[in-house]
């Protein structure tokens, strides 16, 4: 009955419920002005590029000459392309070797940056802060003579305390560690102010408390500390997982385009700059542009999932 | 004694946070350190690890090699190009999501939210061949235009003008006779000036340090920013790398002076700016 | 309030001139990129860019292009990284790309883009200008069909042994050019020359061989053919790069490698600090190595290399389609490689001339300070005589990378020979069907 109802009322009512509706956007045009120019470039920088990118993964194409439809044959390519699963793997795991430490030091910094009575915490804030502000380019460049196999400044630490040597851009492990280390050492200061401030919106009345319950510093920084920090971590997590999916500066001018030896040092974005711009494969870097999109979506979605799950 | 028990514990809490200072600034140690030695000194093992006096020829030596002020003002043209439209079309629209209501707000706003989750480099390809039909690559305005209007930028000038600008001051303008640009230009605008602040010097400092997009974009040396400039130091003289290293001293140190000048609002603003997420 | 308004519009106007701004700047440079829009044709100057890498012409011979062609201004960039996927990007960009570029001995991968680039046929320099250069070097940047040619040649590079006197004094090895030559002449004794070098001079731990790398391109390099055959078939699993292959390896199964890649600062470095003691290279690598490792001045020495001549790289001048002032760019190309300036470049640049008509004289043979007031040339001279012209064709450096990749994991990390063999040739194989 009810069905009926909505089926004779419909059309009047739409007419009257969008005439309104229309009127209400047309008085609010100016709005829909100033917030248009994110949108109209959202759709030509954004959106088109990305379903172009689609279209592209099915053609063969050098950039140069003719576009050739080759229908799955890029996907298929991918599927056993055993350099690109290596891509995945090893974004996954610099993240790891990245975010753990990073996140470990800054939660560390902040705890140390924020006791009471402290002297020239402003001073160690910017001395924390301060590897951020330079560039990826620079720090790059500045670690790789740190970590030379032969001549590098670690190697010579390591030999006059006696150990051997390490071959830091030739090990499967410690390239990955290498490349990390320039990305805990930019960011490490960065998560830290931001935890620093989660801290100091934390009322002190609830330390006191448990002070008087007799509760140790560490007792206090498990159980207080870190449930009440709990949102800015995750936001710190989320804004590392987005940027450590995208690694490319680190290894490009550390082990150059091909992630050196073994391809240890390479990454998803990395892979792909090499594969469309540097050989030339535009289809083919737009089939990896796919993957690496699938893998951000289920990456996101656990991210998500880890989100949602004490709310309820 | 309680006394002398607060002494030092208060110099191990320094010691500690100096030892992650000193971690935090050794690389720019170092780099003064390779910037002011030969190429010969760098390569020394054990190797040398005091400053030396090398630094005027090293930097001569860059200025004779690579156009290294030519880079250094397209570097800044564009940063600062960058940085005007995106506080402009951020604080724009971010105001009018925070302080008007108008049909699809929600809808519209969640949209540019779920954006933010898509990264750049997933479509570094279709881009590319998007300003190739535009004839733009090779220009400034593939580097300036696509991002002038920035979710993050929208979201965050959003969120501080929703706790900022009392309605009040709204409807006051509006009974002045204030159209929405006038209300935006006049009223919002110096409320919203912390928040700008902020989001410009944020802006600058990622504007300076883009790399991959520049480096597929610009094609022309004339027009390299100080990152592509670099990298290509690095690249083609490798074998003078006491001048490598002066010229990323060169290159990053504009950026640090600027930085240290506006660190301090810069800094809490960071911290406000993920509390409040 | 009226100031303010006015303030709003300044701003925005303003922005707008920031936006419209670079487009007309942008417009400006794609004339500027073709030289100068269309100014030249009235007789006035135009400009020219060039784009070459470090080492591949001499500066100073740019700078005096301008001088000998009043009307042309020269803008010649050095472009670092990597030089091909810069092109490449931006002849796919159709702008950009300047009007007259070097190419490396990659040249034939141009060939299926060749109407990227300017027939030199067109302007004739088969009458005028082939019988300069040597046959087999020309013929590397014309197309298989022999209707266009992409580029001019530059330099050539025939390869020798480069090896420490001082060195091999040390270990009891023959320390005259001659000696060496007559003595080291196979790929054997020169691994048997390292291992009694090595074991000699085991506290200073120096080794023989800078990288496995080396030892495979250059052993492929001493043969007439390498991964392709004139019809582009894959030929890169036969026997004569299984035997380069197989010396690589035997290097680094005896421990003779100093496993340091090239192309980077600890190469340079250990250069520098003596702790490689030889390596088969280009004459083009004097350069580098004056540049890199200038403590060891006047220890070094050169020898005809064990194993047999051969070239590895030099290079090659083209113009692009993109051009506005083709003509202008095929003098100015003309001009830079004549024989004359090509004898020029190779005292002051140590590049190789593909003109041999200079080869008799004075200036190329002459005493080398760096290298213990050697006469480098002669040997270089008697290796370009011997060199066996190879075919590149368009696909090289798709067999070559996975070679050298699997070569690397051999030597850095330890990957078994034969796996990574097999690996090499299922990774050529599986790319060369796309």
């Amino acid at each position: 009955m009810s069905n009926l109802e909505l089926a004779t009322g419909r059309g009047r009512k739409q007419t009257g419920k969008y005439g309104s509706l229309w009127r209400e956007i047309y008085r609010n045009k100016v709005i829909y002005l100033f917030i248009s120019p994110f949108y109209i470039l959202f759709a030509i920088f954004g959106l088109f590029p990305i379903l172009f990118s689609f279209y592209l993964a099915f053609q063969k194409w050098d950039g140069i000459g003719e576009m050739q439809f080759v229908g799955l044959d890029q996907f298929r390519y991918l599927i056993t392309d055993t350099v690109f699963w290596k891509a995945i793997w090893n974004t996954l795991e610099i993240w790891i070797y990245s975010t753990i430490p990073m996140l470990f030091f800054a939660l560390v910094i902040a705890f140390l940056l924020n006791s009471a009575f402290l002297r020239y915490r402003n001073l160690y804030r910017i001395a924390y802060f301060l590897p951020n502000v330079t560039s990826i380019v620079a720090v790059a460049i500045i670690f790789g003579t740190l970590f030379g196999n032969t001549y590098g400044f670690l190697n010579f630490i390591l030999t006059s305390f006696g150990l051997e040597p390490i071959e830091w851009l030739n090990s499967r492990f410690w390239l990955k560690i290498a490349i990390a280390s320039m990305i805990v050492w930019r960011w490490t200061g960065y998560n830290a102010i931001i935890y620093l401030a989660g801290l100091q919106s934390i009322p002190t009345v609830l330390y006191e408390a448990a002070r008087i319950d007799g509760a140790s510093t560490v007792q206090t920084f498990f159980r207080i500390t870190i449930p009440l920090l709990r949102p800015v971590i995750l936001f710190t997590v989320i804004t590392s997982t987005i940027g450590g999916m995208q690694i490319f500066t680190e290894p490009q001018i550390l082990v150059g385009n091909g992630g050196g030896p073994n391809a240890e040092g390479m990454t998803i974005v990395l892979y792909l700059y090499q594969q469309a711009f540097t050989k030339n494969l535009f289809g083919y870097g737009s089939a990896v542009a796919w993957g690496l999109f699938v893998v951000i979506a289920v990456f996101s979605f656990i991210n998500w999932k880890i989100v949602q799950r004490p709310e309820s | 004694m309680i006394g002398k028990h607060a002494v030092v514990k208060k110099l191990i809490l320094h010691l500690a946070l100096l030892i992650g200072v000193a971690v935090s600034m050794f690389p720019f140690y170092w780099l003064t350190v390779m910037a002011t030695s030969t190429t010969s000194d760098i390569y020394k093992f054990p190797p040398k690890v005091t400053f030396g006096t090398e630094l005027m020829t090293n930097i001569q030596n860059v200025l004779a090699n690579i156009d290294f002020f030519g880079s250094f003002v397209n570097t800044v043209f564009v940063s600062t190009a960058s940085t005007l439209l995106t506080l402009f079309f951020c604080s724009l629209a971010g105001f009018s999501f925070a302080k008007f209501d108008f049909p699809g707000k929600k809808v519209l706003f969640v949209l540019l939210l779920a954006t933010m989750m898509i990264p750049g480099q997933l479509s570094l390809v279709p881009s590319f061949i998007i300003m190739q039909k535009l004839g733009w690559v090779g220009t400034y305005k593939s580097l300036i235009i696509p991002g002038m209007a920035s979710a993050f930028g929208i979201f965050w000038m959003r969120q501080y003008a929703q706790g900022s600008i009392h309605d009040d001051l709204i409807n006051a303008g509006r009974i002045d006779g204030c159209n929405h640009f006038r209300l935006f230009w006049n009223v919002a605008l110096p409320i919203l000036r912390p928040a700008l602040a902020f989001l410009g010097i944020f802006t600058f400092i990622g504007s300076w340090n883009d790399y991959l997009w520049p480096l597929i974009i610009l094609n022309n040396p004339e027009k390299y920013t100080l990152q592509i400039t670099l990298s290509q130091l690095n690249g083609i003289y490798n074998t003078d790398y006491a001048m490598v290293m002066a010229g990323t001293l060169m290159a990053t140190l504009p950026l640090i002076v600027m930085f240290l000048l506006v660190s301090r609002q810069f800094i809490s603003d960071i911290a406000a700016g993920a509390i409040k997420d | 309030m009226t100031r303010k308004i006015f303030f709003s519009w300044a701003l925005i106007f303003c922005l707008l001139v920031t936006v419209v701004g670079c487009g007309g700047q942008q417009a400006a440079d794609t004339g500027g990129s073709g030289g100068g829009g269309d100014a030249g044709s009235g007789g006035e100057k135009i400009t020219l860019t060039l784009w070459y890498w470090n080492r591949s012409i001499d500066d100073n011979l740019l700078k005096e292009v301008n001088k000998q062609f009043p009307n042309i201004n020269l803008k010649a960039e050095k472009i670092g990284g990597d030089f091909k996927a810069k092109l490449t990007t931006s002849l796919a960009a159709g702008s950009g790309a300047p009007d007259i570029v070097g190419l490396n001995d990659w040249v034939a991968e141009f060939f299926p883009n060749k109407d990227q680039f300017v027939n030199l046929f067109e302007y004739g320099a088969d009458k005028e200008l082939k019988s300069q250069y040597l046959e087999w070097k020309w013929n590397q940047a014309v197309t298989p069909d022999g209707n266009y040619m992409i580029a001019l040649p530059m330099d050539t590079g025939p390869t020798a042994l480069f090896y420490r006197e001082d060195l091999f004094r040390e270990a009891g090895l023959p320390t005259e050019p001659e000696e060496v030559s007559a003595q080291i002449k196979t790929w054997e004794d020169y691994f048997e020359a390292g291992q009694k070098l090595q074991s000699a001079l085991a506290d200073k731990k120096v080794f023989m061989f800078d990288n496995i790398n080396t030892v495979f391109t250059q052993a492929t390099h001493q043969n007439d053919k390498i991964y392709f055959d004139n019809s582009d078939n894959f030929i890169g699993d036969q026997e004569h790069i299984k035997q380069a292959w197989d010396r690589a390896v035997k290097v680094h199964q005896l421990g003779l490698s100093a496993k340091i890649g090239g192309w980077t600062p600890e190469w340079n470095a250990a250069m520098n600090n003596g702790k490689v003691a030889s390596f088969i290279g280009a004459v083009w690598m004097k350069q580098i190595l004056m540049e890199a490792a200038p403590d060891t001045k006047g220890k070094w020495r050169i020898a005809r290399a064990p194993g047999g001549d051969g070239n590895n790289g030099g290079s090659f001048i083209g113009i692009t389609k993109q051009s506005k002032h083709p003509k202008e760019a095929y003098e100015v190309i003309k001009w830079l490689m004549s024989p004359e300036h090509q004898l020029n470049s190779l005292v002051t640049m140590n590049l190789f001339p593909s003109t041999p008509s200079v080869f008799s004289d004075s200036k190329v043979v002459q005493a080398e300070e760096f290298f213990g007031n050697q006469k480098m040339n002669e040997i270089f001279m008697k290796s370009a005589e011997n060199v066996k012209p190879a075919y590149r064709g368009p696909k090289f450096s798709i067999a070559n990378s996975a070679f050298q990749d699997e070569l690397t994991n051999i030597e850095k990390q330890n990957k078994d020979p034969e796996k990574a063999w097999n690996d090499a040739l299922n990774k050529i194989k599986k790319e060369l069907t796309r």
